[in-house]
């Protein structure tokens, strides 16, 4: 069963169809990587799934329910994570007040009972930063808890924002770029993070990546976007030899190109 | 071709060494043990803490009556100061109309005790219901419309509120004002002092646990980003919403106190000017800092006091009478001299007073005194936007 299921997805900006019929299923336990030249509509595709975007046509549905309509801090609630390409996060806080941030839906008490402090809120706050601690742990961050964000480098705040996400909670994780400002061995590492949190956590996880051997070595299935339409999907390996893709990467006639 | 990838492969490595720098440098200092004070250290916190109390809390017993009214204006400002701050400088929201808010709470409250008989303190509780419910009317405009227009709404709102509404008779006592008695537990300027000392200290306990905890929180994030705000979970039409009531509910308290405070109220003291004013003194005392904040509000509270004490108003009068220059009043020195500091501010230091003074704040807290440590550009000019 999908967990995650976009049906026929078209949105237009003006005269620009950003996407055109996308539908891509992302299955219990799966990782699914989204490939594309830039300006293919994968990012559209994300935001239509995380409901900054209502498709103009189609459907988005989340554990069988449609949740087309719905507002993007209600996905959350029900389970979805996403990162962004530039950084989703609060810069002025430090990174345990960003993982504490993540957890609003988690803090069970009232703005007001907050304000006026009730015993109650401390507990909740205490337990929050704890959870936050732990988590900052297993991504190898504990050490950078009370450092504010505004001026880490930007391969520490996408590790960072991983974290952050998975304070949410979520049941899919929807990671824009994630290895984006990394290096070969970092990336690599991002890999192994990925599975790990997979196996720990059973979420399952959508990625739009340019990184080849990370998605080959990740990935269950993937989906190639190109102006707005998806042009091929499968095992990884099968989509990264597929003639389309290979044009949609490198021109008309591959022949000409040299590498 | 294949340099260009060399070269590209070399600065990921570069980039990723920078990042494990990084992490342990942030390891050795996580694992440095923390500096305590030692107890000459926490003595000397202790006696400047002891003054400053003094100032504050025994100073004035020993001054006039008229000096006293004057510093309860300073506490009463500090908690409008702290309304704005909610809006200004955690939601990134302008109110140029703060002081309709201010006003309207002010007429409630009055209207409430003279005309229909009410306890003071129950005045006061509709004078914040009332207050947070004509914000969450501009809240919803905020919702639609942003930047500049926003403000330039807000700035028609403050006007159309002090030119109309406080023109209604039965409401606001016509011409002659609407009287506003002392409470009887507070029926001296010297006591009713204290008690609005008491109010702010509750206020910014408040806004101390707001930012402490989810609501607060929230607010920092949908002002940096309302995207990266809906991703965590957050609401934020509902927060947005949320400020403006808690804006509107501090800036209705701080109206009624001042009402109280002058004894009677009249259209003609809630003016533009006065939210000119409040912006500044936010502004100038730093956004997001409770200190700065509180500090900006009381200077500009006491400006006339202080303009009078050291006689600034002679030089004034020296300088209309050589130059060509026209004669600063005290009251209007504050419009001057506002929008000087606040130029002051904007343009090298956007922290305003409160990140001026941090080294100080930090060594009170119990860190060492380190008078560089004016902390990370936590506001920039940017914030101060419309």
């Amino acid at each position: 069963m999908s967990v995650l299921e976009t049906r026929g997805c078209s949105i237009r900006f003006g005269g620009v169809q950003a996407a055109r019929d996308v539908s891509i299923r992302i299955g219990e336990w799966e990782i699914v990587g989204i490939i594309g030249p830039n300006g293919a509509g994968k990012t559209t595709t994300f935001n239509m799934i995380t409901g900054f975007y209502t498709p103009n046509e189609g459907q988005v549905f989340f554990k069988g329910v449609d949740i087309t309509p719905l507002p993007v801090h209600e996905r959350t609630a029900l389970g979805m994570g996403r990162t962004f390409q530039n950084v989703g996060l609060v810069k002025g806080s430090t990174v345990r007040e960003n993982l504490k941030t993540a957890q609003h839906l988690r803090a069970g008490y009232g703005v007001v009972a907050g304000m006026v402090g009730l015993p109650q809120t401390f507990r909740t706050e205490t337990e929050l930063a704890e959870r936050s601690d732990l988590l900052l742990d297993i991504l190898g961050l504990g050490d950078l808890a009370d450092t504010r964000v505004a001026g880490l480098p930007y391969g520490v705040l996408k590790r960072v924002e991983v974290a952050t996400v998975l304070a949410t909670d979520p049941d899919v994780l929807l990671l824009d770029e994630p290895s984006s400002g990394m290096g070969p061995e970092e990336a690599h590492r991002l890999g192994d993070t990925l599975l790990d949190l997979r196996r720990e956590f059973g979420i399952s996880i959508a990625m739009i990546e340019h990184h080849v051997p990370l998605v080959v070595r990740v990935c269950d299935y993937v989906y190639c976007l190109n102006f707005g339409e998806l042009l091929a999907e499968g095992k990884p390996e099968e989509v990264r030899n597929h003639p389309e893709v290979v044009r949609a990467y490198l021109g008309e006639d591959p022949e000409d190109v040299v590498a | 071709m294949s340099s260009l990838h060399d070269a590209e492969v070399a600065a990921e490595r570069q980039a990723a060494q920078v990042d494990e720098e990084v992490l342990a440098k942030a390891k050795a200092e996580a694992h440095q043990p923390a500096f305590t004070p030692s107890p000459g250290g926490w003595a000397a916190r202790g006696l400047v803490v002891f003054v400053l109390a003094a100032i504050v809390l025994w100073w004035p017993l020993h001054r006039p009556m008229s000096d006293v009214r004057l510093f309860a204006d300073a506490a009463i400002f500090a908690i409008i100061g702290l309304s704005l701050n909610v809006l200004l400088g955690y939601t990134g929201q302008i109110s140029l109309g703060h002081q309709a808010f201010v006003g309207i709470g002010s007429f409630t409250s009055a209207y409430l005790v003279t005309v229909q008989k009410l306890p003071f303190v129950v005045a006061i509780a509709f004078a914040m219901a009332i207050g947070g419910l004509q914000a969450l009317i501009l809240g919803g405009v905020a919702l639609r419309v942003r930047g500049l227009y926003f403000a330039l709404i807000t700035l028609s709102y403050g006007t159309l509120a002090s030119d109309s509404l406080f023109g209604i008779a039965a409401f606001t006592g016509g011409g002659q004002g609407q009287p506003a008695p002392l409470p009887s537990f507070a029926d001296t300027p010297y006591r009713y002092y204290y008690f609005c000392l008491v109010v702010l200290a509750a206020v910014i306990w408040v806004d101390y646990r707001m930012i402490k905890t989810k609501g607060g929180r929230a607010l920092l994030a949908l002002r940096e980003n309302p995207r990266v705000a809906a991703t965590f979970g957050i609401n934020v039409r509902a927060y947005t919403l949320y400020a403006f009531i808690v804006a509107g509910v501090l800036a209705g308290l701080g109206g009624a106190l001042l009402a109280h405070r002058r004894e009677i109220v009249q259209a003609q003291d809630y003016d533009f000017r006065l939210a000119l004013i409040f912006v500044i003194m936010t502004v100038v005392g730093g956004l997001r800092s409770r200190v700065g904040v509180v500090i900006g509000s009381a200077f500009f509270a006491l400006l006339p006091y202080i303009i009078e004490k050291v006689h600034l108003e002679t030089v004034f009068r020296i300088l209309s009478d050589h130059t060509p220059l026209p004669f600063l009043s005290k009251e209007v020195a504050a419009l001057v001299l506002g929008p000087l500091l606040l130029l002051l501010t904007l343009t090298l230091n956007p922290g305003g007073i409160g990140q001026q003074i941090r080294p100080l704040t930090r060594w009170l807290g119990g860190r060492r005194f380190d008078f560089h440590d004016r902390g990370e550009k936590e506001v920039q000019i940017s914030d101060v936007r419309a």
